[in-house]
């Protein structure tokens, strides 16, 4: 018996596994946002919400949101734990997570107008003239404590829909607010889950990871290099499609609701990096092109204006699309020649020279060509291996019909076929 | 919660200015602000919507085609709602229209929309409020006569207590709290089986939808609508046994939030084999609909032609931080010009506009739809629902119940316990709609009717057409009334307006100085709670009672 390796995975119950936190608290803060990304989380299952506020996860904090939709209390007894972590009095570490981009309304006059408001009296530049607090005060002010900084959705990682050209409220990403040289207090730069609205369970994942290694339990997961997770925006969203095999082989829809490749009403997803229709957009179901719907890029810098217009053709496509036409067209007629043969194909079959299916009638048929190809096919299929064609031949003809005939049972009659249509292979 | 906010009004003896900011358990940023006079009354109110994005002005001068992903993130709460509006303005424009399974999977998306936002807000946004730890803090005799009084609807919730049903409102850690937050997701996972995702779904298209609808979709999502008729059965009964309990309780409840009976709703879920995004035909399939659009005013309707219902509307300006434009005050020739300055209760003081129909602030919501629904005693459809011209009777399949025939009735008194109540309702009535559409997209699928775009569809073959043209999108959310208003020329557009449910709740004062319906209510309710932090109970109450969504109410 020999090992590989003599390591092992922890030291086994001793003074690292107790936890040394026992709750982080989460601020959440909205910018110019729609509140999506809170119904997304709201979704999520892995983990979901309640798990991560109810602490019911072994080896994580219990987390402490102070979330404006979620929360027991409104005005000043909702703002008193922001004032807290501004005054270094919470006595915990805080994560901040910011849903929406972030408006450049620190631009404006201090004490007048702003496009985001949270609270009231918490700085006083504002609260001389009785203003609401600018959302960007308290980014401000609570972003360099916090233990990490999370920007949830696309509008908060790259400014999203109202960073979009024309309009006047110079929304931007967190990123951009906070500038590149922007490191937690636990030394993490900020993390990007986008997506508009982004997967819930990609967040609470994240959120997780992030609790993980402020435990100590984990080391932080890989990002990129646009502070995405890189186990789920890693890959485009094209090579883990369900339809991405009606691209190798040419075939693309034309109208919307047709069931082929998407690219040609207007999907992206060969060059986006998105992990939804693996992960699908809750509990596993769904997913933009698995129900038909066209990648519009929701999840990279620079939607919507580098995506517009929807529904369009990607100028990019007209290039790769033509090729696939020519080279998948090849492709999929020599796999319905073969999946014709699967489909006719079985030893019984074979041997009694018959498809016995009603279903079958239109299309069970062989050619000699078809007789032909099927020989040569099984020579190569079981060349240097074991011959099954060969011994398919002598397996003896099943006698059951024989006798259920004999005794007058007789199932020739027409059949009537339901309304959904028979597609022939050819057609598929 | 103290007074901080220097309005330009002076403080008189004993008169306490609160600021709610922010109040929580909305959609959206909402700052309150009531002034409470010396005998507790709330004698002031303004609703202040915080937050401005800036969605029309981002659609002007944009690509016609992109109205419909761009305006359904004006709000993750509805997004669906607004991408279907923005379709429908578009369909009307470039004079195409969906096939009657696209009409079917969109009612049925929105529907199961509303299967997710009922339960958000009956137990997240507004159920807390009526919560063990809420109400023995705020009304401790009341969680005391709560204990000693059993739930009448014991046989359908299984709570035996009305202090029971308290216990499991309770926020994060209640059974029905939990519950909600599990329901909410069996819709939104029905959802994206034909959405693809939710909030902002990906397969809406002007002229239909992009969703490729089998069979195994539709088992999918029949096998998840089929969890709600025994759920919203019971979701009646607790919130008929919780808003009797308090109506009994003390009088003073009845009169909160309490407004004139001014409804307005545009209707939704469209006849499949009606509807043809034609303005010139939109009363006659607009009355079609499977909730029949009106305008109740008084307690009287007064149509239920969408044209009458639309024209006589106007938005103002005059206390929110927009500069006038010219012309007339019809949402669809509104101009945005944002204009962020210092607030002023006294002058501008919100984002949301004042919509007003012919000048009265009306009140919209999942519950209006009901009202003109059950009063116009107009359905086409009745295999689940019914109307009666005072009530809406609902007959709920059997599931692990029995069927029942649930019947919603007018109230004689509205206000914010009702208001809770008929949203109950509303979820068992959207509950009919989704397994209704479920059924018919079946049945056209039987019959072969699987196209699920129009003819000039949206691929690349389509063209937008050059010409100046206009559409209007006639919607509803899981807060009601939503139209969305386009006019383009050369496919680019000239002008998108969104008038959302939460605007006409959430208003601000208009030009006369009317109030809004929020403001109003709220003046109207009686403080009748206690304790440090639920001392001001009863306004949020009223405030949720709205299920406000400030996304919504400006974008």
């Amino acid at each position: 018996m020999s090992f590989r390796s003599s390591g092992s995975f922890g030291a086994g119950p001793g003074p690292e596994f107790i936890q040394t936190l026992s709750e982080v608290h989460m601020f959440w803060l909205s910018g110019m946002s729609c509140d999506g990304c809170t119904v997304s989380m709201t979704g999520a299952s892995a983990p979901s919400m309640e798990q991560l506020v109810g602490g019911t996860l072994p080896l994580l904090p219990a987390v402490r949101l102070h979330h404006p939709m979620l929360a027991e209390h409104s005005g000043e007894a909702f703002m008193e734990p922001f004032k807290q972590a501004m005054a270094g009095t919470l006595n915990a570490p805080y994560i901040v997570v910011l849903e929406g981009s972030v408006p450049d309304d620190q631009a404006l006059a201090p004490n007048g107008g702003c496009y985001a408001a949270l609270g009231v009296g918490a700085f006083p530049i504002r609260s001389q003239t009785g203003q609401s607090d600018r959302m960007t005060d308290w980014l401000k002010a609570l972003a360099p404590r916090a233990a990490a900084c999370i920007a949830i959705g696309t509008c908060a990682t790259y400014g999203g829909i109202p960073a979009a050209a024309g309009n006047i409220t110079g929304s931007m990403g967190l990123m951009d607010f906070l500038g590149a040289g922007y490191r937690s207090a636990a030394g993490i730069p900020v993390i990007n889950v986008p997506g508009c609205a982004p997967i819930g369970d990609n967040f609470t994942e994240v959120v997780s990871a992030v609790l993980s290694a402020l435990q100590n339990v984990q080391p932080l997961p890989e990002f990129d290099d646009l502070g995405r997770p890189l186990w789920m925006f890693g890959e485009t969203v094209h090579r883990h499609c369900p339809k991405a095999g009606y691209y190798e082989e040419g075939v693309f829809s034309e109208a919307p609701g047709d069931n082929q490749c998407l690219v040609e009403i207007g999907c992206w997803g060969p060059v986006v990096q998105c992990n939804i229709v693996e992960r699908g957009a809750i509990n596993h179901l769904g997913g933009c092109m698995v129900a038909g719907g066209p990648c519009i890029g929701c999840t990279m810098p620079g939607f919507p204006d580098k995506y517009s217009p929807f529904y369009k053709t990607p100028p990019g496509s007209f290039v790769s699309g033509s090729i696939s036409k020519v080279y998948g067209g090849g492709i999929r007629r020599l796999r319905r020649m073969s999946m014709k043969s699967g489909n006719t194909v079985a030893t019984t079959w074979d041997n009694a020279h018959e498809v016995p299916s009603a279903w079958a009638r239109a299309v069970g048929h062989k050619t000699p060509a078809d007789r032909a190809m099927g020989f040569f096919y099984k020579k190569l299929q079981y060349h240097g291996s074991a011959d099954l064609g060969k011994l398919g031949r002598k397996t003896p003809l099943p006698l059951t019909r024989d006798i259920l005939r004999q005794d007058g049972l007789d199932f020739e009659r027409p059949v009537p076929v339901l309304s959904e249509a028979i597609k022939s292979r050819e057609e598929i | 919660m103290q007074a901080t906010f220097m309005g330009e009004r002076g403080s008189g003896l004993g008169i306490r200015h609160v600021d709610l900011d922010p109040v929580s358990r909305v959609a959206g940023a909402l700052s309150f602000h009531a002034e409470i006079d010396h005998n507790g009354r709330v004698n002031d109110a303004h609703a202040l919507s915080t937050l401005f994005r800036g969605y029309e002005v981002i659609l002007k001068d944009r690509d016609a085609r992109d109205a419909v992903f761009i305006s359904s993130r004006a709000c993750g709460v509805c997004g669906g709602a607004h991408a279907t509006a923005a379709a429908m303005a578009c369909e009307m424009a470039f004079g195409v229209a969906p096939p009657p399974m696209a009409i079917a999977a969109r009612n049925l998306m929105s529907a199961i929309e509303n299967l997710y936002d009922h339960p958000l807000q009956l137990f997240l946004r507004a159920g807390p409020d009526y919560s063990e730890p809420v109400v023995r803090e705020a009304t401790p005799e009341l969680w005391r006569r709560a204990e000693g009084t059993s739930a009448p609807g014991q046989a359908i919730h299984g709570f035996k207590l009305i202090s029971d049903i308290m216990t499991a409102l309770t926020r994060e850690t209640g059974e029905l709290y939990l519950e909600a937050l599990l329901m909410s997701r069996f819709a939104r996972e029905a959802y994206v089986l034909i959405g693809g995702k939710y909030p902002h779904p990906e397969t809406m298209v002007p002229g239909g939808v992009s969703s490729t609808i089998d069979t195994s979709d539709l088992n999918l999502i029949l096998l998840r609508i089929v969890k709600f008729p025994d759920y919203a059965q019971r979701v009646v009964a607790i919130w008929n046994d919780i808003v009797d309990f308090f109506l009994e309780a003390d009088p003073g409840y009845g009169e909160a939030g309490t407004v004139p009976m001014n409804f307005i709703d545009l209707g939704q879920w469209d006849d499949p084999l009606a509807y043809d995004a034609k303005y010139e035909n939109c009363a006659a399939w607009g009355e079609r609909r499977f909730a029949t659009p009106g305008v109740i005013v008084n307690g009287s309707l007064t149509t239920t032609r969408l044209p009458e219902i639309d024209s006589p509307v106007e938005e103002f300006v005059d206390h929110s931080f927009y500069e006038e434009w010219p012309g007339d005050n019809h949402p669809a020739h509104k101009q945005t010009i944002p204009r962020p300055s210092e607030a002023k209760l006294s002058g501008k003081y919100s984002w949301s506009t004042a919509p007003r129909w012919h000048g009265h602030p009306m009140e919209t919501g999942a519950y209006a739809r009901l009202w003109t629904t059950a009063m116009a005693n107009k359905l086409p459809h009745r295999r689940f629902v019914q109307p009666t011209g005072h009530s809406l009777l609902l007959a709920m399949p059997r599931a692990a119940l029995p069927p029942n025939v649930l019947e919603w009735r007018m109230p004689q008194r509205w206000g914010t316990f009702e208001r809770t109540r008929a949203r109950a309702y509303a979820l068992a009535h959207s509950t009919l709609v989704a397994y209704e559409h479920t059924l018919i997209a079946l049945d056209l699928k039987r019959r072969g009717e699987t196209k699920v775009s129009g003819e000039s569809h949206m691929s690349n073959r389509f063209k937008v057409p050059k010409g100046p043209r206009t559409g209007v999108g006639f919607w509803g959310s899981g807060r009601g009334y939503l139209s969305h208003h386009m006019s383009i020329e050369h496919g680019v557009i000239q002008n998108y307006q969104i008038l959302g449910p939460s605007t006409w709740t959430m208003s601000p004062r208009d030009r006369l100085g009317t109030l809004g319906v929020c403001e109003q209510a709220v003046t109207a309710t009686p403080l009748l709670s206690g304790g440090p932090q639920t001392a001001y109970l009863d306004i949020l109450r009223t405030i949720r009672s709205f299920d406000p969504c400030m996304a919504c109410a400006a974008h």
